[in-house]
């Protein structure tokens, strides 16, 4: 069994880079609720070994907690705060529609290599991740994974997902969302290209207060078209029909589409408390995991 | 819709470049698939590009500038460019077009001259500018306009077609007068809302192009007063000189056994290469004889001199052919037929024939009309002439005589018959008279009394400067070696024939007018003394043993009983005179054509045909008997020597004649639409190679 593993661990992740992932450690913004403590502090006052602050004592509270050197040099009761340490819920949603299969190097994989990256963190943290896959709705779900055993079967999970059906990033985010109460950080790795459009979806996310990273993956020629002549363009997803005549204004006119999408997606992250990155996929991916994502502040 | 260059040019082109473009097209519509991860934004860019084309900014692009050139290219074209020659553009033009027999030779891609020069005219009608004006003139032995000034280049052209080919001679001097006069209409018409233009003044510019193969009789004698000369421009037409021709005719029964006909004719080759041929001869269309000749070549072919000089270094190319001489014809290039005499009592038409494969067939038949034999009856009208009356006796003619008096008083049935003359012959001697009907006269020391003909005094002691030996009435006849004491100062029409020349007008001379014939002589044998009255001597011709010969001559030529020539022997275009038979409203006409005119008499004695453009025999339905049937010949050298002149001497002035037209204001716009196509196609190219995969 371990060398299977092994090998399928070698084909999503590199052992050197797993060693270099075990450094990090996924970091919130905000203090979160888990189930158990963890290992994390979170900014609501609880018990742990870390002291936070004092506050005056009220009839009710645990006598346990007050201070008695401050009362022994004031005579005021006053209570110990600490802070509370606990279990951050680490979700990762994996675009695995059609478009995502498109490109060379191709996009899905691409994004299952970023999201085993995020996994093995949260894993090696003691997190408790959920990789989720979707399309045209959540279509796989390995959820509630803790510690590093798990990861050959996280990575398992992720060699087998297939790219196929058509994107409904709305129809992925509200299962999701229903599905998963939990706040924590969410990672969605898409291209976002959804003809019923990025909002709606991400919108649902917010209600969440989660930690969102959005992950959008492109491919080269998705950047930079090698296209020319006379083109009947199809949709590998719903195979719907454009046809074209290439010339260097069209492309030229692509080309600012494009950056205007990517623009209007990541103001729409911004704006709502939202990171926004953009990688290609002929960028190595633990670039994008040690310096991109460690520059959003997703790694401390 | 016409094109200069004909249809060929065109098919080519449209062969050569529709099918790529054709190619082009059907490659653009082939679309290559591709598969792309989304359509969302191409759909949204294409979109964009359409919605913003309007007012997006110009951007550098080859083919915009390209179709850019196309667009000043066609409006360039819409201008109507011309090539601007050396000359000055004329406004007003007079196209002048031969169309005599010899513009009817066949040249060898089949057409006739005739084609060719109305496609060179219709080439010069194109070019002219915007708002000019063209005249057209055919001339042939006489000129009609076909169109007077027109500006409409589509009238002028429907006009141009109808110019019809004649068989007639080739004059140019009553074109040039109706040109003239056009152009001094023009000027006046022009003239009046300025008054201060005169004719003289007038400083209109026209070009006058005559299109010719330059065989024109009267080109040499032409005067021409107020058409730019200098400006005048002679297109020579045609390119083929092989031509033989039958110059003359004729049928004459024997003297002595008039029931044997004699038929001669005279042939000569025009043409370079030496000709066999055969002359046949037929009566009412069947075959009598035939005679075999060879005819060496008519024209040397050698380079002249200048043309060797000028054309050195073009040493191997063939010389065109010069002619040396029109008028005296090169040793054995002319033959005299003279078929065997045929006994033949009958009248009808005599035809010969040459089998003979030339230039132009006009001059390949020749025909002549026949009568029966019978005895020329004659009336001599005179006091009595010793020698007259001894000679005429002596002739196979029945003579009825008749003194001055009877004559003047006879009633007009005794003398005319079905308004012409009972005799075929009246002598008058020594008596002037107004009291003529058509027919032959001969007279001797008097006048007839018609219009341009008068003797208004008497020459005593005059000289003889020089006679026609050659006419057939002269023939044989030694008029140098007689004394003539006086005669009749003459003066003549200008068509009169004068056979003998005295000091200052003619002593003998023919004459034909109003389908009258005369002989006119100056002088009778004898004169009436002023004092005594009596008959005395004036010439010694009398007791010459030529008088009866030249009496002989007379009467047979005059009479029209041997010799036929003059009498129902007409040329092309001349009018043919038909006696009109009684209670007939209408003649009709058959053509050698075989169309039948139909010409109203109008109780007229007489009827005159002028539709004679072709040669062949002319009939006529219902007719006074024996005057059925004329014939039209061309007998013409002038215009059977169809060689084209390279220079003709017009008006004094040698005219270097043009191979073609010389367009002054050449179209541009060919040149345009052929860039136009280039471009387009440059820019079909580049379209292609950026978009095709």
């Amino acid at each position: 069994m371990a060398t299977p593993t092994a090998s399928k661990t070698e084909d999503l992740l590199d052992p050197e880079f797993i060693v270099r992932l075990e450094r990090l450690e996924m970091v919130s913004k905000k203090i979160f609720h888990g189930s158990m403590r963890g290992e994390r502090r979170s900014r609501r006052r609880g018990e742990s070994a870390e002291f936070a602050d004092h506050r005056n004592y009220v009839v009710g509270d645990d006598l346990r907690f007050l201070d008695w050197n401050v009362y022994a040099r004031l005579e005021r009761l006053f209570i110990k705060l600490f802070l509370e340490e606990v279990d951050l819920h680490v979700n990762i949603m994996v675009d695995v529609s059609k478009s995502m299969a498109w490109g060379n190097p191709d996009k899905g994989r691409y994004a299952r290599q970023i999201a085993a990256a995020l996994s093995y963190v949260g894993l090696a943290n003691n997190d408790r991740v959920s990789v989720y896959s979707f399309a045209n709705g959540l279509v796989g779900e390995l959820a509630g994974m803790r510690g590093k055993r798990l990861l050959p079967k996280l990575l398992d999970h992720l060699q087998t997902i297939e790219c196929d059906g058509i994107s409904d990033f709305h129809a992925a985010c509200k299962q999701f969302s229903l599905r998963h109460s939990q706040p924590g950080i969410l990672i969605v790795l898409s291209d976002f290209f959804d003809k019923g459009g990025f909002e709606p979806g991400l919108r649902l996310l917010l209600g969440r207060k989660s930690d969102v990273y959005c992950i959008q993956v492109l491919a080269p020629d998705e950047l930079e078209p090698q296209l020319s002549g006379e083109l009947r363009l199809t949709d590998v997803e719903d195979e719907d029909v454009a046809e074209v005549s290439m010339s260097r204004a069209l492309i030229n006119r692509y080309k600012q589409n494009l950056r205007a999408y990517c623009r209007g997606l990541q103001d729409y992250c911004t704006r709502r408390g939202m990171t926004y990155a953009m990688t290609c996929s002929d960028v190595p991916f633990d670039q994008v995991v040690l310096n991109v994502l460690r520059r959003r502040g997703l790694f401390k | 819709m016409n094109f200069l260059s004909g249809w060929m040019p065109i098919a080519v082109a449209a062969g050569i470049t529709i099918p790529p473009l054709v190619l082009l097209y059907f490659l653009k519509l082939r679309r290559a698939p591709r598969t792309v991860s989304t359509t969302l934004l191409w759909k949204r860019a294409v979109e964009d590009l359409q919605v913003n084309a309007p007012f997006q900014r110009i951007r550098n692009n080859l083919l915009l500038w390209l179709q850019l050139l196309v667009l000043l290219l066609a409006a360039f074209a819409l201008g109507k460019p011309i090539f601007e020659g050396s000359r000055q553009t004329e406004d007003t033009l007079v196209l002048l077009i031969d169309h005599s027999a010899s513009m009817g030779v066949e040249e060898k891609d089949g057409r006739t001259r005739l084609d060719i020069a109305k496609e060179q005219a219709e080439a010069i009608i194109d070019s002219m500018p915007s708002g000019g004006k063209a005249m057209l003139i055919g001339f042939s032995d006489r000129a009609t306009v076909a169109s007077a000034f027109e500006t409409d280049r589509s009238v002028l052209k429907d006009r141009l077609d109808s110019i019809p080919q004649t068989d007639a001679a080739s004059t140019l001097t009553e074109g040039i007068a109706l040109a003239e006069a056009y152009m001094q209409n023009l000027v006046i018409a022009g003239g009046e809302s300025e008054p201060d233009i005169t004719v003289e003044s007038s400083a209109t510019p026209a070009r006058v192009v005559i299109l010719t193969d330059g065989n024109i009789e009267d080109a040499e004698t032409l005067t021409i007063k107020r058409l730019p000369t200098d400006d005048m421009q002679i297109v020579s037409i045609g390119e083929r000189d092989d031509n033989v021709a039958i110059l003359s005719m004729e049928a004459k029964r024997n003297y002595e056994y008039p029931q044997m006909l004699e038929v001669f004719s005279l042939v000569r080759n025009f043409g370079p290469n030496t000709i066999r041929c055969d002359a046949n001869l037929y009566i009412n269309d069947r075959h009598v004889d035939v005679q075999s000749m060879e005819l060496k070549p008519g024209i040397e072919v050698s380079p002249s001199e200048d043309e060797t000089e000028a054309d050195s270094d073009e040493s191997s190319q063939p010389k065109p052919a010069t002619r040396k001489s029109n008028l005296v014809p090169l040793t054995g290039s002319t033959a005299s037929v003279a078929f065997d005499p045929i006994e033949y009592e009958g009248g009808g038409v005599v035809e010969v024939r040459l089998t003979v494969d030339d230039a132009m067939s006009a001059d390949n038949a020749a025909w002549t009309i026949v009568q029966p034999p019978r005895h020329v009856s004659v009336l001599e009208v005179g006091e009595g002439n010793l020698f007259l009356d001894r000679v005429l006796p002596t002739l196979p003619i029945q003579v009825k005589k008749m003194t001055p008096d009877e004559y003047e008083r006879a009633d007009e049935t005794e003398i005319a018959e079905a308004g012409r003359l009972k005799f075929d012959l009246a002598i008058f001697d020594n008596h002037s008279t107004e009291r003529l009907w058509p027919g032959s006269y001969i007279f001797f020391g008097g006048v007839p009394n018609i219009e341009g003909v008068s003797a208004d005094r008497m020459v005593q002691g005059g000289i003889i400067f020089d006679w026609d030996e050659s006419h057939p009435i002269l023939r044989y006849v030694g008029i140098g070696r007689i004394m003539i004491h006086q005669w009749l100062n003459l003066t003549l029409p200008p068509q009169a024939e004068p056979l003998v020349e005295g000091e200052d007008a003619p002593v003998m001379a023919l004459l034909s007018q109003d389908g009258m014939h005369f002989l006119i002589s100056a002088f009778s044998l004898v004169a009436e003394d002023e004092i005594t009255g009596q008959a005395l001597l004036n010439s010694d011709w009398g007791f010459k043993p030529h008088f009866p010969v030249f009496l002989q001559n007379a009467i047979q030529y005059m009479t029209g009983s041997l010799s036929f020539k003059g009498v129902r022997n007409v040329r092309p275009g001349n009018p043919i005179e038909f006696a009109v038979p009684d209670n007939t409203e209408e003649i009709n006409v058959r053509r050698p054509d075989g169309f039948v005119a139909k010409v109203q008499t109008g109780n007229f004695t007489t009827v005159n045909y002028a539709g004679t453009r072709k040669v062949g025999v002319y009939s006529a339905e219902p007719a006074v008997e024996g005057r059925e049937q004329y014939a039209v010949n061309l007998f013409n050298g002038t215009e059977s020597s169809v060689a084209p002149s390279k220079v003709l001497k017009l008006a004094g002035t040698n005219v270097q004649a043009t191979a073609s037209v010389e367009i002054v204001n050449k179209p541009f716009w060919p040149y345009l639409l052929l860039a136009i196509l280039a471009v387009l196609l440059i820019e079909w190219a580049i379209y292609s190679k950026r978009i095709f995969v």
